[in-house]
């Protein structure tokens, strides 16, 4: 069975290359650009992980993912966003409101990795 | 090879089947010599037959004549003349049997001669018949005291036997020539029928030869495509993941280029909507880059910023104690110093003079001083001041 993964993201070009790349290795991707498709696709079709930024159209990521805690709190949430503050020094304080956080900078490669190991963590098929 | 192999056994098979041919061709030949050889052999006989029949007439013949000549009985005389008669049509017969055969040229020469005999007997026969009519026994004696005819009868036993060795001779070769060509066809026949078993076996031979070289070089073929389907399978394993290493390192490369690019775009929205004025300016106080709040606030455009000095528009007020002659910008740049909320003044597009506050942070790049980045806060209205 396939895993259903969403990504939320304002800027079309990444959140079609993290479809490309994420269905070449097996996976089902629905695409969010603002927080009411995200909410939609989380109540309608619950994804098994879900890919945040922290920028999002008409919305803020940070009250996302309080609301998707809200609608399904065992989802695994990848925050995916650009480098603004010093990485290690947040950390902390940033993956208590996600599972795990990730620059964008990192290597495509990197990311994927994580993504997989996320889903094996959360016991999806 | 294939089509020399070919040609050889359809060349062999074609020798098989002229011999085969020519001794056919043999045999009904020997078939027809024997047919006709046979009716020879029949005519021949049919001729010895004659000759043997003449000789019994003539007897017969004689006979009846004699005993008419003794009792003068009407039936003897009729006896002798049907004897005679039908030796006559015995001769008659035999000469037109050897008349047009060139073999028996000799016979009919001899049948000719022997009707000369005949015809003299039967005159002499008559002349006796005749007397013995006329003269009774008396006129018998003296005829054949005038004509004794003695030998007549001798030379036609002779002549007719004579007839029946040479017929007898004839058959004899005929039977040796006919023996002769029955051998000559059956050594044709069976060296014929021997030759083309050598033949067949030969072409047995080539058959089983090309079958074991073509099975030979399909194996061959058969080991050459599983060799090349493997290669080809390999190869095709190699382009895969050569394919598939060229299209993550093609994704790799669209994800930095996005990463860095909503980085740029994230940091450029930062400093444009920093509301005091932001100028970057190089280590020799030459501006850089500025933000658009630069724009708004003094009227210069970017294009009449860039590459100009900061002196030129920001100006210090004089060192009260007197020590620092040097720009406080170029003192900071040199030590890699902050400067923070300092006053100052700028110089608008205007000509208007703004009272400002000013910090300056020193950017530092692998503990080298690369640059600054002043902020600027305006805290004055302007004030008027003509352009130099």
């Amino acid at each position: 069975m396939k895993k259903h993964i969403l990504t939320i993201d304002d800027e079309a070009d990444i959140r079609e290359l993290l479809r490309e790349v994420l269905t070449i290795k097996g996976h089902r991707v629905s695409t969010a650009a603002n927080a009411e498709q995200a909410r939609k696709i989380v109540v309608e079709d619950p994804p098994q992980l879900i890919i945040l930024d922290l920028q999002i159209e008409e919305g803020d990521g940070f009250v996302l993912i309080e609301e998707i805690k809200r609608l399904s709190s065992n989802i695994p949430i990848l925050l995916l966003t650009g480098a603004v503050f010093d990485r290690d020094l947040v950390r902390d304080a940033i993956e208590k409101k996600v599972t795990r956080y990730l620059d964008k900078t990192a290597s495509l490669s990197t990311i994927v990795a994580e993504i997989e190991r996320m889903l094996v963590d959360a016991g999806a098929p | 090879m294939k089509e020399n192999i070919e040609k050889r056994v359809v060349s062999l098979f074609l020798l098989m089947l002229a011999i085969l041919v020519y001794v056919a061709w043999t045999s009904v030949q020997n078939i027809k010599e024997n047919i006709k050889d046979n009716d020879w052999v029949n005519h021949t006989h049919d001729v010895i037959i004659h000759a043997e029949d003449i000789l019994s007439y003539l007897h017969a013949g004689d006979a009846a004549l004699r005993t008419y000549l003794i009792t003068g009985d009407e039936r003897d005389k009729q006896g002798y003349r049907v004897a005679y008669s039908t030796m006559k049509e015995r001769l008659d017969e035999a000469e037109a049997l050897t008349r047009s055969d060139e073999d028996e040229q000799s016979s009919h020469l001899s049948l000719l001669i022997l009707q000369n005999l005949i015809g003299a007997r039967i005159d002499v026969a008559r002349a006796t018949v005749k007397a013995r009519e006329d003269g009774g026994l008396e006129g018998v004696r003296q005829q054949f005291g005038a004509h004794p005819d003695i030998e007549s009868i001798n030379s036609i036993e002779r002549s007719v036997n004579h007839l029946v060795e040479v017929a007898r001779g004839l058959l004899r070769d005929r039977d040796k020539r006919q023996h002769t060509q029955a051998l000559t066809a059956r050594m044709t026949v069976d060296t014929g029928l021997a030759v083309d078993f050598v033949l067949l076996a030969l072409v047995l031979w080539l058959i089983r030869d090309d079958v074991a070289a073509r099975r030979k070089a399909a194996q061959a073929m058969q080991e050459a495509n599983a060799q090349l389907e493997s290669k080809v399978k390999a190869r095709t394993v190699e382009v895969v993941v050569a394919n598939e290493s060229l299209r993550n390192e093609n994704l790799e490369q669209r994800w930095s280029h996005e990463a860095l690019g909503h980085q740029l775009r994230y940091n450029q929205l930062i400093i444009n909507s920093i509301a005091e004025l932001v100028i970057v300016i190089s280590r020799a106080l030459n501006v850089s880059r500025i933000n658009p709040a630069v724009v708004q606030q003094t009227g210069w455009e970017q294009k009449e910023l860039i590459s100009q000095s900061i002196e030129r528009v920001l100006q210090f007020p004089p060192d009260p104690t007197g020590t620092a002659s040097q720009n406080p910008l170029t003192l900071a740049m040199r030590d890699g110093r902050q400067i923070q909320d300092r006053p100052a003044q700028f110089l608008a597009r205007s000509g208007k003079i703004m009272a400002v506050r000013y910090s300056l942070f020193p950017m530092h790049d692998q503990d080298k001083i690369v640059g600054g980045v002043l902020t600027v806060r305006v805290t004055e209205g302007a004030q008027s001041q003509s352009q130099s």
